[in-house]
């Protein structure tokens, strides 16, 4: 399998396309063997709502360290899903965005989903000093509930929950272009199947590489129909949150102009959770603009040197490190009738 | 494109020929299912061909980012920076000026955006121990003639500046002979120049910096209040083809943008990015131009200098703020400097 078709027709003496015939009946012995292990996840199977349901509110949230912004999430970003964020410049996406890749990481003990991350770069703005910096905050919030615990599985979870494990299990790729962008994209289901621990995927932005270069505004919306679906694919095979970061563009109306999320109407379809990061004076707030299950929202939060918290900092008792880092101990509150 | 080094089937190769596809751009251009109705493939080959093409595209594109912290080499690593000649102003950006993409440098006349970057294209030339790329810088005008009376000064007075460099090391940096001056007064001009002059100087290596002074002169003049869309096409074009120059050459581009300070601003940081009214928004050289920058600074003259015990008396000249408005890796920050004679230094 790992020769390769060029190397397997030389070796035995076959002809290219045998060659290549042989390698594809062979690979597909061994996926369906992997298939009849795992259950299919490919497959196209029936199922009834509710077991829809049950596998929704199982499945897992990438929590922010701004608790306010989980809130209105419903736990936090959720897996299987695509959350969009949109804003302008300097307002806090790419942030967020490190706080995620960081995040995902949290061992299962501390409320996380212990998955690694894949983070793909389009402006070039992902500067691993600050990802450096919100990381070794993280494992310190981790280390204080540690020790405020002294459970087992915590000290031995911290073991390996260290700067430098985080730092390794964010794979970076920086693409230049839109070309290099499908490219990749292409390229990551082999590759989350290769990483199967992986339960993020950034892209952050999504506009920057199909805002200038499109004569043909017809190409660039296939195209982005196009990745879109098979971020979609993506998130639900592999079980990972897909997280997009967009830029913010003028709409000139009649009488007045608006700020919208670029790359237009069609485009605005593509992501399940729509957040929008924008400022009120000098403070940054988040609303929730779109979402299957959440209400419509808005909430204020902050940038710190130890990377996106929320604005004022949750009262430093037990309980309430309790609720925010294991929001799957969180006990059933009455919602308000 | 020769399709016959790839790993592909033969039939798909020849499908290749036949349908006249001559680059993997034209092949990631197409869905599946028009690949599939071009070349008459099924689709399981055609997923098989998008793989092979995007993987040869992309091989061994993927780092970590323990392997982003660790390198230290001066070639690749993130940690690189341009220095700005001072360590007061250094500290405040984290080591200098990141090579990769555009930072604009903002503020109203006569702040000192001029005597920054022309004392960036000095700091360009000094080895890579003391902060610089051990390379050229290029100066594009907009507007004013270039101002070499001023850089004569810098230059002689380096020694002054640059205590920390050994006088024998500043003594054979020939500083003039390597900044390359243009001008372009309207938009084919700059676009000739970033396309040609400039691609050319940084292809043979003269230079590691561009400095554009100042992109709003350009846009001024030749757009009406009616013209905004087309206005943002340019300023896209143009942002684009000058981050794809940073990327493809470790080359940091600084812009200098004059912001038309209105009596709102005060502390309101966030009109810089676009002035908001309630729902209302003024489009401006703002956002469009916002979007393709890294990192935007201000610079601002205080009316009155800050009276600090003892410092003030060696400040007779007034004293100015550099002021970080956002940045991946920076908070929003701020110090003071001053511009003497051989430069700008910041305040402690």
């Amino acid at each position: 399998l790992e020769t390769g078709p060029c190397g397997l027709s030389k070796e035995i003496g076959i002809s290219k396309e045998e060659a290549l015939e042989a390698l594809q009946v062979v690979r597909q012995e061994c996926h369906g063997d992997a298939a009849r292990t795992a259950g299919g996840s490919g497959a196209t199977r029936k199922c009834t709502a509710l077991e829809l349901l049950e596998e929704e509110q199982a499945q897992g949230f990438i929590i922010t360290f701004c608790s306010a912004l989980d809130n209105i999430l419903g736990g936090g970003v959720q897996l299987t899903k695509i959350t969009e964020i949109c804003g302008a410049p300097g307002v806090g996406k790419t942030q967020l965005c490190m706080q995620l890749a960081v995040d995902v990481q949290i061992p299962e003990c501390f409320g996380g989903v212990a998955g690694e991350a894949v983070f793909i770069d389009t402006e070039g703005s992902f500067m691993v000093d600050r990802v450096v910096d919100i990381a070794t905050a993280c494992v310190q919030h981790c280390q204080l509930i540690a020790e405020a615990h002294r459970e087992e599985d915590h000290l031995k979870a911290l073991e390996t929950f260290t700067l430098e494990s985080i730092l390794s299990h964010i794979y970076y790729f920086r693409c230049r272009d839109y070309i290099e962008l499908l490219a990749q994209v292409y390229l990551l289901p082999d590759f989350l199947s290769e990483h199967s621990k992986v339960r993020l995927v950034v892209v952050d932005g999504i506009a920057f590489p199909f805002r200038h270069d499109f004569e043909d505004l017809s190409l660039r919306t296939r195209l982005l129909n196009g990745l879109a679906q098979q971020l979609i694919i993506i998130a639900n095979d592999h079980k990972s949150a897909v997280v997009l970061t967009n830029q913010m563009t003028t709409r000139i109306g009649q009488s007045q102009s608006t700020l919208v999320p670029a790359l237009g109407e069609s485009w605005g379809h593509a992501a399940t959770v729509r957040l929008i990061f924008h400022w009120d004076n000098s403070q940054r707030l988040a609303t929730l603009y779109k979402s299957p299950s959440q209400k419509e929202s808005t909430i204020p939060y902050h940038i710190t040197s130890h990377g996106f918290r929320d604005v004022q900092p949750p009262a430093v008792t037990q309980n309430a490190e309790d609720t925010e880092m294991n929001p799957r101990k969180r006990p059933r509150r009455e919602e308000e009738k | 494109m020769d399709w016959d080094q790839f790993d592909l089937n033969p039939k798909v190769i020849a499908a290749l020929k036949k349908a006249d596809i001559k680059s993997i751009k034209e092949i990631l251009n197409l869905s599946g299912a028009d690949l599939q109705r071009l070349m008459k493939l099924s689709s399981a080959d055609i997923q098989c061909l998008l793989k092979t093409v995007s993987y040869a595209l992309r091989r061994n594109s993927m780092l970590t980012a323990l392997q982003l912290y660790q390198d230290k080499d001066h070639l690749t690593s993130q940690h690189q920076k341009l220095s700005l000649g001072c360590s007061v102003l250094d500290n405040l950006l984290k080591g200098g000026i990141p090579l990769v993409g555009i930072t604009e440098l903002a503020g109203e006349s006569s702040a000192g955006k001029t005597q920054i970057s022309l004392q960036l294209c000095l700091c360009v030339q000094y080895p890579y121990k003391y902060g610089g790329l051990e390379s050229g810088a290029v100066y594009i005008c907009t507007e004013d003639v270039f101002p070499s009376k001023r850089l004569q000064q810098l230059i002689d007075q380096q020694h002054k500046l640059r205590a920390d460099v050994p006088a024998e090391i500043i003594q054979k940096i020939k500083f003039g002979n390597s900044i390359f001056v243009e001008h372009a007064a309207d938009l084919d001009t700059f676009h000739n120049c970033i396309t040609k002059r400039i691609s050319l100087l940084l292809t043979r290596g003269m230079v590691r910096l561009v400095v554009i002074d100042s992109i709003a002169a350009l846009f001024r003049c030749e757009f009406g209040v009616s013209d905004s869309v087309m206005k943002a096409r340019y300023l896209q074009t143009f942002g684009a083809q000058l981050h794809s120059l940073s990327t493809r050459f470790r080359t940091p581009i600084m812009c200098i943008n004059q912001k038309l300070l209105s009596a709102v601003v005060g502390k309101n940081l966030s009109c810089f990015l676009y002035s908001v009214v309630g729902n209302r928004v003024s489009p401006a050289l703002g956002i469009t131009w916002a979007n393709q920058l890294l990192m935007r600074l201000m610079v601002s003259r205080i009316s009155q200098p800050e009276p600090s015990p003892g410092a003030a008396s060696h400040h007779t000249g007034s004293v100015r703020t550099l002021r970080v408005v956002f940045a991946p890796h920076l908070p929003p920050s701020f110090c003071y400097y001053t511009v003497t004679l051989e430069g700008v230094k910041g305040i402690k």
